[in-house]
């Protein structure tokens, strides 16, 4: 099934007016935090997207991290000569790209679970 | 050098830029099952749009000219540039797009409530925006100036003047169509280049030792540990502040499908960077007599002239013009219209003429500028700018998405802070000695003033715990909770 999606970006204005989250209304409107199980259930998905975030940049630093050191440390690798290139300089153009890449499909996979889990228990509640 | 293909290449690529924008709007409505409604096609096609905005002449030209002069740890900006997109994924990217906010000020004004604080927010990102399309411009007039031959100024006034009637006209706002042409056209020409200089390098019977093009010094092992910590530090996080990253989040239709994108991006700026990285080498090897500054960026005008016979010479560097013209405009006209949207807003109160004027503004400001500055390294001048907006505006961004206790004037002093202590320490480079040891700590401040600029915003916030924002809970809320299933 084909559905058209039209994206339009809210005006500054509708940003000002809140557009709570229907079972919290009320205390959205009210300018209070929300609902209680609903803030319980949404600081636990902060939380755990935070650490999720946190994970995937301390891996793909410690990833890039023992790289670099690799490069700048091992002088085997400019002996090692391929296509007329040291393998160190052929590391250091093309290496930190596919570190980049696992950690961002990690990243997206995981986010989206986090948030699915989160869905279930909203609806598990209602 | 010059290239008889290199004009009628470069008015090619504006004709179908203008077509493309202007027919833009009737475009994807009569084939709104592929650009827009089809989910399939969708996040990959946005991908493509936001790698054209992104992709600018510092990479396309830059990247080589810097492989060239200084060696490997020219590498180390592409790679952070792919980088801070995964640091964009990771903390930043689905919740901008939920926050529903179309510009930085926008979302600064939200979550914090207050208008000085936009205001702050503005006038750094189009300081941010000024100082990004200038390189551009540099770009463009190299370009002309050894591809046809034309006076430096040439390039420059043209593409200001394209990016200031086209945005004005409506032409390019935000038209995905236009910015993933620009990526593929950007991909493709320096890819046929580095193909066709691979074969030739391979087939030479006499290559040079591999140990006078790459030497051990200019390699990996010979970078100062301070000076690439600090550049890395600010080329990851200041992809987050950049102005034109935020708007295009806003063409995918939810949080999940702004993540998905995002990865897609990170593989389609990371295959460009790998062309673009191996005409650094090739660079190196066929045209090591232009490392020197300022002939540097002009390697890949050069390379194909220099390895290719003829007339597939000459097509070839045409090619290349064309991909570079495309860089030029795209990232402009990205940084146009993101600029015109904050200008007119916050001077105008955002009427469709005043967007027009705007973009004329934000336009040929530029242009002055870069009439001043011409003839620094084009990557080294975009790396100021990452400077700049990751100390500035990525605290103050973080901070916001994931920290409840931000308050106004926390987001205003870090701001302030960042920005001060950050532009002073890269003016200050230019008077110290050049070998003193706090040289390198002005030269790249990124690495504390970043950290000062977060510091002073949680120190301030926290002393200012009264004021907290009254919807602060409520605004964190929308950031982090996914839309309905049907929405993402």
């Amino acid at each position: 099934m084909r559905e058209r999606v039209r994206v339009t970006a809210d005006s500054p204005r509708e940003l000002e007016t809140p557009r709570p989250l229907a079972q919290s209304r009320e205390a959205a409107r009210s300018g209070h935090s929300i609902a209680e199980p609903e803030a319980v259930y949404v600081y636990g998905l902060m939380r755990a997207q935070l650490k999720l975030a946190f994970g995937c940049l301390v891996g793909f630093l410690a990833t890039a991290g023992s790289l670099a050191v690799l490069l700048t440390t091992m002088s085997v690798l400019n002996e090692v000569i391929l296509w007329g290139v040291p393998l160190s300089w052929l590391l250091h153009a093309f290496g930190f790209y596919p570190v980049i890449f696992v950690f961002a499909l990690i990243y997206a996979t995981a986010a989206r679970r986090n948030e699915r889990r989160f869905r279930a228990l909203k609806e598990s509640v209602e | 050098m010059t290239s008889p293909f290199a004009l009628p290449a470069v008015a090619l690529v504006l004709v179908i830029t203008l077509i493309l924008g202007f027919a833009g709007v009737r475009l994807s409505r009569s084939t709104s099952d592929f650009f827009v409604a089809s989910r399939s096609v969708r996040p990959f096609w946005n991908a493509s749009a936001i790698s054209g905005e992104y992709l600018s002449a510092g990479t396309f030209l830059g990247l080589s000219g810097l492989v060239l002069l200084s060696g490997s740890a020219g590498f180390w900006f592409p790679i952070g540039y792919a980088a801070g997109y995964l640091l964009v994924l990771l903390f930043v990217g689905a919740p901008l797009r939920r926050s529903g906010a179309y510009t930085i000020p926008d979302f600064i004004e939200a979550r914090v409530e207050s208008r000085g604080a936009r205001q702050l927010t503005s006038v750094i990102v189009v300081i941010t925006g000024f100082l990004y399309i200038v390189p551009q411009l540099h770009g463009a007039a190299i370009t002309l100036n050894v591809a046809a031959g034309l006076p430096l100024w040439v390039g420059a006034v043209v593409v200001a003047l394209v990016v200031a009637g086209a945005v004005a006209g409506g032409g390019m706002r935000a038209i995905t169509a236009v910015q993933a042409f620009h990526y593929w056209l950007k991909l493709f020409a320096l890819l046929v280049p580095a193909v066709l200089l691979l074969i030739v390098v391979a087939g030479d019977p006499s290559p040079p030792d591999p140990h006078l093009a790459f030497p051990e010094s200019a390699g990996p092992a010979g970078a100062d540990l301070y000076r690439t910590l600090s550049l890395l530090m600010a080329l990851l996080l200041g992809t987050i502040g950049l102005p034109h990253v935020l708007v295009r989040f806003y063409t995918s239709p939810g949080g999940d499908s702004a993540r998905r994108a995002t990865v897609i991006v990170i593989v389609l700026i990371s295959a460009f960077y790998v062309v673009s990285s191996t005409i650094g080498l090739i660079a190196r090897i066929a045209v090591p007599d232009l490392a020197a500054p300022g002939a540097a960026d002009t390697a890949v005008l050069a390379l194909p002239s220099r390895l290719l016979p003829g007339v597939l010479g000459q097509v070839v560097t045409a090619l290349v013009v064309a991909g570079a013209f495309a860089a030029f405009l795209a990232t402009s006209s990205g940084l146009v219209v993101a600029l015109a949207g904050v200008v007119s807003q916050d001077l105008f109160g955002g009427t469709v003429r005043s967007f027009r004027f705007s973009a004329i503004a934000c336009a040929l400001t530029p242009l002055l500028f870069s009439f001043l500055t011409l003839g620094g390294g084009l990557v080294s001048s975009v790396g100021l700018v990452f400077v700049f907006a990751a100390s500035s505006l990525t605290p103050v961004l973080l901070l916001g998405v994931w920290w409840r206790k931000l308050t106004a004037r926390g987001a205003i002093a870090g701001m302030a802070v960042g920005a001060i202590s950050s532009a002073g320490s890269l003016i200050g480079a230019k008077v110290v000695p050049r070998n003193s040891w706090w040289a390198s700590i002005l030269e790249q401040p990124a690495a504390w003033t970043v950290c000062l600029a977060a510091a002073v915003i949680v120190v301030v916030s926290l002393c200012d715990r009264s004021r907290r924002p009254r919807r602060a809970d409520w605004f964190l809320s929308r950031l982090h909770v996914p839309e309905a299933p049907d929405a993402s």
